[in-house]
Formats: structure tokens, C-alpha cells, sequence
């Protein structure tokens, strides 16, 4: 921990993983019924911070990083990293790459793949390591992330929190700029979800990449994030961005500060707004 | 201060060890078990119960009163003063990986009731059931990062060792164990009880009460006289080579035709579930195909080969292509998408996501399907036997009926039974070893 504190004391001035959203228009199209999710979306994430993102469920939150991961197309618009186009006019769709590495909601570990497999995996695919060396490389890490003992059960073997941790590791075995979860926690009890941020945080203050961070709980978001990002409900966009100034490295004895309770307070009216949009509207969660 | 011993009784330390964190989950019986290692002690006001660096060996559980708790730097704690009150537990150094000395000055703070569990007792105890040891270890773990603010680091506790735990062994290891595990458990037994009530019905109804349908059946007794009989009186026994010829011919042609429709029926259900574009070409003429039962195509197979060997492999491969085929889109279709998503996010290519992820991904539904596949085969085997051909289970049972042999055709059925048995055990057997993972998996959630 004291290691950690020294190494946010310097702030390293993040290098990479700038993501700007720029007036970012998503259409869906299934019956001939447009139905629009992101409407005129524009977010500046900047290199190093941890974004986080709330909106009520269903709101288009997912679709804004589906966007941003290369899963799927956008409608109008462009979203860039560091400056280079991942998409826009002229190709809607962007290419998935190990520069953006997504943590689903469920996870997606290879369950035939033993822990330590699925976190070699990222090098052995893209060439970049041997079986031997992404191995070698994935054992320190484990170890570094408090993963020893179970790199040989699969996925199934163990608890999900401790897959949600071999799945950060498996993302940053490749070195991404980015790490877009889409709400990773969400199906956790909440004791392990306290024990889960502080481990997020953790890793982050020794790797220092972007996070882009989805959720609906508030809490979590300002726990964990520089800025929070509240969308509206479908058509999604910004509602209202809050800087949060508690100064990291965080702990848990944050959430019975003063200054956390200020800024629940101050965000909390605006969150519980769209959500009864989203209830009105019978939005279907997920 | 002499810890005073008091007499407790074991329901009174029960019900203390259900308001702790770490214990509350566990049955009742794993309670009484625990509860049974508890060590009533009484200390006055102001007793020191241990100071850091002391020998760690019993962990401690509050009855009644309060107990101050101060972690020492080394323990790396955010909050390291805490006042303890009932149903708190520390001492828990004493299950530490790492720390077999006390992390903590614990003073009491008044009159304290404590119960006090040996640490290596208790972990002996939690091996006796791992699964609900892993459960109260991971609650300690929490307790100890939550409660008492300790880094993961430090609260590295203690693991609990399985005698034979599935995660730990492999392949035929793995196999043998769970055979062993089934013939310890009741099933093997209901098993058996299950066949002597079949048997016994079969001979009630045709021996002894000669029921009115059955009369003319052969009787349990009669079949196994003729089967096990050196000179049998209708030719085929387990002592004529005729019989084991018979058996091979069919084993010979499900073989041929099992073979043939995985080779053929695997990659192709994989190219349905996987290209989109293949499966509009091609899956509407398959599913047209595919419920036009075996006993309708003889007459084509008769006019295509005039082999009758050929004819017979080509019936019986049929059916089982379609079911492999079938199922093993349907374990494409059954992949979730993250998955793939995943893997094109960690830089896979496409054909390196087809390797790694649909191959893997869909077996368990390839070899559901090579299972329905087996039953198939030798399901139009004999359709395929009736019609044509010299040898074979299906031949025998039929030129059986022609020749009023009732008791071979008991026979033929009943060796059809036995090895169509047999081989899709077997196919079962290699896909459980294939999928350790998933069958891990499924011994983790207790099937």
C-alpha cells in the first residue's frame, strides 16, 4: 500500500488512451422502426482517468462502448483514440484491437481454458509472445495481482470475484490503452464488491490506463471515478458531468466522508430523474 | 490471568458461533463439530489475553464483554485500534499462510467471556467437509480486509487441503476417481435393485403367473439356459463362434458409420453454426432431409450400392450424421457471443477464434450429439440388418422370427442392449475427458 501511495504522489502524467466521443449518433434499425439509443453523444476521457459512466439500465450506456470496443457499428459521428480515428464517417464500424480490452458483465474468461491460459491468451493470439514466454509473463502477473494458487483451476473452480480479477489481468497481459467494463460488478454480493474496488484501484495505481467504467450504482461511481458521466436514458448522452475531487489513492473510509456524501447528494437527484424516465418508459433492463 | 475453564454446553456455543461472520453460514452439523473444539475462558478487566509476536494458535470468539484489539505496523491495517464486542472474532492470526505469531495486543476491557477453537483443530475440522471450509475460510477472509482494514496481502489464510479433490487430479486419474466414488455411493446398489425388479418381473409374468400376453413368450430362465449353454438347442449361444461373429459384423458396421459421420458430421455442423452464408445454402435442404426415417431410404440404398455391406454402412450412417450435424450447430449457436468478442479484443483472428473458442466452446453439445448419435447407429443398424444382409445382431433377430427361435431373438436383444450400452458409455467417457473442464465443473456443483 505505502508503494502505491509513492507512486501517486509523483502522478505520472498518463501517456495514452485519450478517447473523444464526438457527437456520436446510434440508430437501431430492427423492424423498421428506428429506435435511437446515443443521440448527438460528445465525451472528452482523458488519457489515464477513470471514467465512469452511469445512466439508468437500458439507457444505451452499452452501446456507447460496443461503439468505442468495435463491436458495432455507429450511425453518425466519430470516436477517436489518442487522435487516430477508430470510426466514423468513413468506416462506421471500428476494428476490435488489444488497445481496447472490454471486461463484460458476466465475464467472458474461457471456461476450457485454465485461469492462466485465458491471461497467456492476449500474446500467444496476436504473435507478439511464445506459449512459453506469455506464460512466464502471466504467472508474475497473477502473482502481482494476489492470483497465486489458482492459476491452474479453471474459471468455473473459483469465485467470481477472484474471475473478474483474472479477467483484468488477461486485459493487461496486453498493454491496452483502454479497459471499457461494462458493469463487471454488477452480479457480485456486495461485500465482494467492496473487496473488488479497492483491487481495481490497486491495479490501477500501478498501471495507470483508462478506464472507461459503466454502471448504475452511484456509489461505485464516485468511489471510483475522476469524473462521473450521468446519461440520460434513451437517446443516451451526457446529463451532467461531475469532477470528482477527492484526491486518489481512495480507500473505503471515503464513503463516510463528508465530501462523498456532498457529491451523492449533489448527483443523486439527476440519476434517480432518468431512471424514472427509463421506468416510465419500460425500458427492459440489461 | 489463568484462563478459568467453564463447562459450556454445545447448543450455548452453537448458538454463539451462528452471530460470527466467518461461521454463520455452516450447517448445523459442522457447528456441532466446531462447537465441540470450543474452550470456555473467562477474563477479568484489563487482562491482556496476547501480545503481537506471541505464539498464534487458538483463535478467539467474544461470549460476552469487550475485548480492545490493536494490530501492530506490520500489519499494514488502515484502522488498526478496534473494540471488539460479542460474536467478534480474533486471534485469527492462528489461520494465517504467512504469520504464525500474533499480529495484535488483545486487552479486555471488562469481565469477558471467550471461546476459544485451536486453529489447526479447526482447519481439521473444515477438511472433513472442504466445501463448506472453503466457504468459512473465504468469510475469514473478508472479515479480516473488512473488518479489521488488514491488506489481502497479510490475510493470506490458510488453504484447506482436500484428501482427493477433484480439482486436483486429471485425466484417467480423474475418471478412475469418480468410478471409485460411484461404487462407494449408493447408485451402483438402486442400480441393481432396478435390474432384479425387471428381471423378477419378466419371470413372474411369464413363469409363474403365465400372464395371457406372455404365453407365448420365452421365459427369463429358458433365455438364459439357451444363452449360457454349450450346445444350444436353436444354434447360437456364448459358446458358439457364430454368436461373437455376429456381434463383430454389427460392432464392425456402427464403427464404420460412426466414424464416418463424426469425420463428416462435426466440421459440418460447425460450418452451419459458424458462416451464416453456409447455413442459407444448406441448412433448409438438411432439415427437409433430415426426418425421412432410415426405413425409407432402403430402397434408394439398395438401388445405389450393390454391395449389400456398402448399403447397410450408408443406413446406419445417416441418421447419425444428422444427429451430430444437428447438434453440433445448435453448440456453435450455444456460445456466447462475448466469448468471441472477448477473444477478437485480446487480438484473435478469425480462424484463431474458430480454434479457440467454437471448437472448445461447442463440445459439450458435439458430444451430446455423438451420444445421440451412437444410439442412432445401431438403432438403423438393425432396421438396416432386417433388410439386407448375412450377418449381425439385427440379421440374427430377425431370420429368428422367421424361424420361430424365440429364445435367440431374447438373446439378440439383450447383447443389443449390452453393447449399444457399452459403446455410448464409452463415447461418454471420452468426452468427460476431453472436457475437464467441464466436467470439474460439475462436480464443483455436485453432479
Amino acid at each position: 500500500m505505502a508503494a502505491v501511495m509513492r507512486a501517486e504522489a509523483t502522478q505520472p502524467s498518463a501517456i495514452r488512451g485519450a478517447i473523444t466521443i464526438d457527437n456520436v449518433v446510434k440508430i437501431y434499425d430492427p423492424d423498421g422502426a428506428a429506435v435511437m439509443a446515443v443521440d448527438h453523444c460528445s465525451l472528452d476521457i482523458k488519457a489515464g482517468e477513470i471514467c465512469m459512466i452511469v445512466g439508468p439500465s437500458g439507457c444505451g450506456k452499452t452501446t456507447l462502448l460496443n461503439a468505442i470496443a468495435g463491436f458495432h457499428e455507429i450511425t453518425s459521428g466519430r470516436i477517436l483514440l489518442d487522435g487516430e480515428v477508430l470510426c466514423g464517417d468513413e468506416k462506421p464500424k471500428a476494428e476490435p484491437g488489444s488497445d481496447r480490452i472490454v471486461v463484460f458483465q458476466n465475464g467472458a474468461l474461457f471456461p476450457w481454458k485454465t485461469n492462466l491460459e485465458n491471461v497467456a491468451f492476449g500474446p500467444i493470439m496476436q504473435g507478439k509472445l511464445t506459449k512459453a514466454e506469455a506464460t512466464e509473463k502471466a504467472l508474475g502477473m497473477m502473482a502481482d495481482a494476489g492470483l497465486a494458487g489458482v492459476e491452474h483451476n479453471y474459471p468455473g473452480e473459483v469465485s467470481s470475484g477472484v474471475r473478474r480479477r483474472v479477467e483484468i489481468v488477461r486485459a493487461l497481459m496486453n498493454n491496452p490503452k483502454v479497459l471499457l467494463l461494462d458493469e463487471p460488478y454488477r452480479a457480485l454480493d456486495s461485500l465482494t464488491k467492496s473487496v473488488m474496488h479497492e483491487a481495481l484501484l490497486e491495479i490501477y495505481y500501478k498501471n495507470r490506463v483508462t478506464i472507461f467504467f459503466i454502471t448504475h450504482d452511484l456509489e461505485e461511481a464516485i468511489f471510483l471515478g475522476h469524473r462521473v458521466a450521468i446519461m440520460t436514458t434513451r437517446p443516451c448522452k451526457p446529463k451532467k458531468i461531475l469532477a470528482v475531487d477527492i484526491p486518489h489513492p481512495r480507500d473505503y473510509s471515503v464513503l463516510t466522508s463528508r465530501r462523498f456524501r456532498e457529491l451523492m447528494e449533489e448527483t443523486t437527484e439527476a440519476v434517480h430523474e432518468e431512471a424514472l424516465k427509463a421506468f416510465a418508459a419500460g425500458e427492459k433492463e440489461g | 490471568m489463568e484462563p478459568v475453564a467453564g463447562q459450556v454446553l454445545a447448543e450455548q456455543a452453537i448458538t454463539i458461533l451462528k452471530q460470527t461472520m466467518p461461521f454463520q453460514v455452516a450447517a448445523d452439523g459442522l457447528l456441532r463439530k466446531i462447537a465441540a473444539l470450543g474452550r470456555r475462558t473467562s477474563y477479568d478487566a484489563r487482562a491482556v489475553i496476547y501480545e503481537a509476536g506471541n505464539k498464534a494458535d487458538d483463535i478467539y470468539i467474544i461470549v460476552s464483554g469487550q475485548v480492545e484489539h490493536a494490530l501492530e505496523p506490520g500489519a499494514q491495517a488502515r484502522r488498526p485500534v478496534k473494540l471488539l464486542r460479542q460474536g467478534d472474532v480474533f486471534g485469527w492470526a492462528a489461520l494465517l499462510e504467512k504469520y504464525p505469531h500474533r499480529l495484535a495486543k488483545a486487552v479486555s476491557q471488562e469481565t469477558t467471556d471467550i471461546l476459544r477453537i485451536n486453529g489447526e483443530d479447526l482447519l481439521r475440522v473444515l477438511e472433513s467437509d472442504p466445501d463448506a471450509g472453503d466457504v468459512i475460510m473465504s468469510r475469514f477472509a473478508t472479515m479480516i480486509t473488512r473488518d479489521y482494514t488488514v491488506p489481502d496481502l497479510i490475510a493470506q489464510l490458510r488453504r484447506i487441503h482436500r484428501r482427493m479433490h477433484a480439482g486436483d487430479i486429471q485425466g484417467m486419474d480423474l475418471t478412475l476417481y469418480r468410478f471409485r466414488q460411484w461404487i462407494r455411493s449408493p447408485r451402483p446398489y438402486l442400480m441393481l435393485t432396478g435390474f432384479a425388479l425387471f428381471l423378477s418381473v419378466w419371470y413372474l409374468s411369464v413363469e409363474v403367473w403365465k400372464l395371457p400376453r406372455f404365453r407365448e413368450m420365452p421365459g427369463l430362465t429358458t433365455v438364459i439356459k439357451e444363452w449360457a449353454n454349450p450346445n444350444p438347442v436353436y444354434g447360437l449361444s456364448i459358446y458358439t463362434p457364430e454368436y461373437y461373429k455376429h456381434i463383430w459384423v454389427s460392432i464392425r458396421r456402427v464403427a464404420e458409420a460412426f466414424a464416418l459421420a463424426t469425420l463428416l458430421g462435426v466440421p459440418f455442423g460447425l460450418f452451419l453454426g459458424w458462416s451464416k452464408k453456409f447455413k442459407e445454402y444448406v441448412f433448409p435442404v438438411f432439415e427437409l432431409l433430415r426426418p425421412i426415417p432410415v426405413l425409407a431410404w432402403v430402397p434408394l440404398a439398395i438401388v445405389m450400392f450393390i454391395a449389400t455391406e456398402s448399403a447397410v454402412i450408408y443406413l446406419t450412417f445417416l441418421a447419425a450424421f444428422f444427429a451430430t450435424a444437428l447438434n453440433t450447430m445448435l453448440g456453435v449457436q450455444s456460445i456466447e457471443e462475448s466469448y468471441v468478442r472477448a477473444a477478437y479484443c485480446l487480438g484473435a483472428g478469425r480462424w484463431q477464434v474458430f480454434r479457440h473458442v467454437i471448437v472448445p466452446g461447442a463440445l459439450p453439445f458435439i458430444f451430446t450429439g455423438l451420444q445421440i448419435s451412437m444410439g442412432v447407429s445401431w438403432f438403423s443398424l438393425v432396421a438396416a440388418e432386417m433388410v439386407s444382409g448375412q450377418y449381425g445382431l439385427g440379421y440374427v433377430i430377425n431370420t429368428s422370427y422367421t424361424t420361430v427361435r424365440y429364445p435367440t431373438i431374447f438373446i439378440g436383444m439383450i447383447t443389443l442392449g449390452i453393447v449399444g450400452y457399452t459403446t455410448s458409455a464409452l463415447v461418454r467417457v471420452i468426452g468427460d475427458y476431453l472436457m475437464q473442464w467441464r466436467t470439474r465443473e460439475l462436480a464443483l456443483g455436485g453432479q
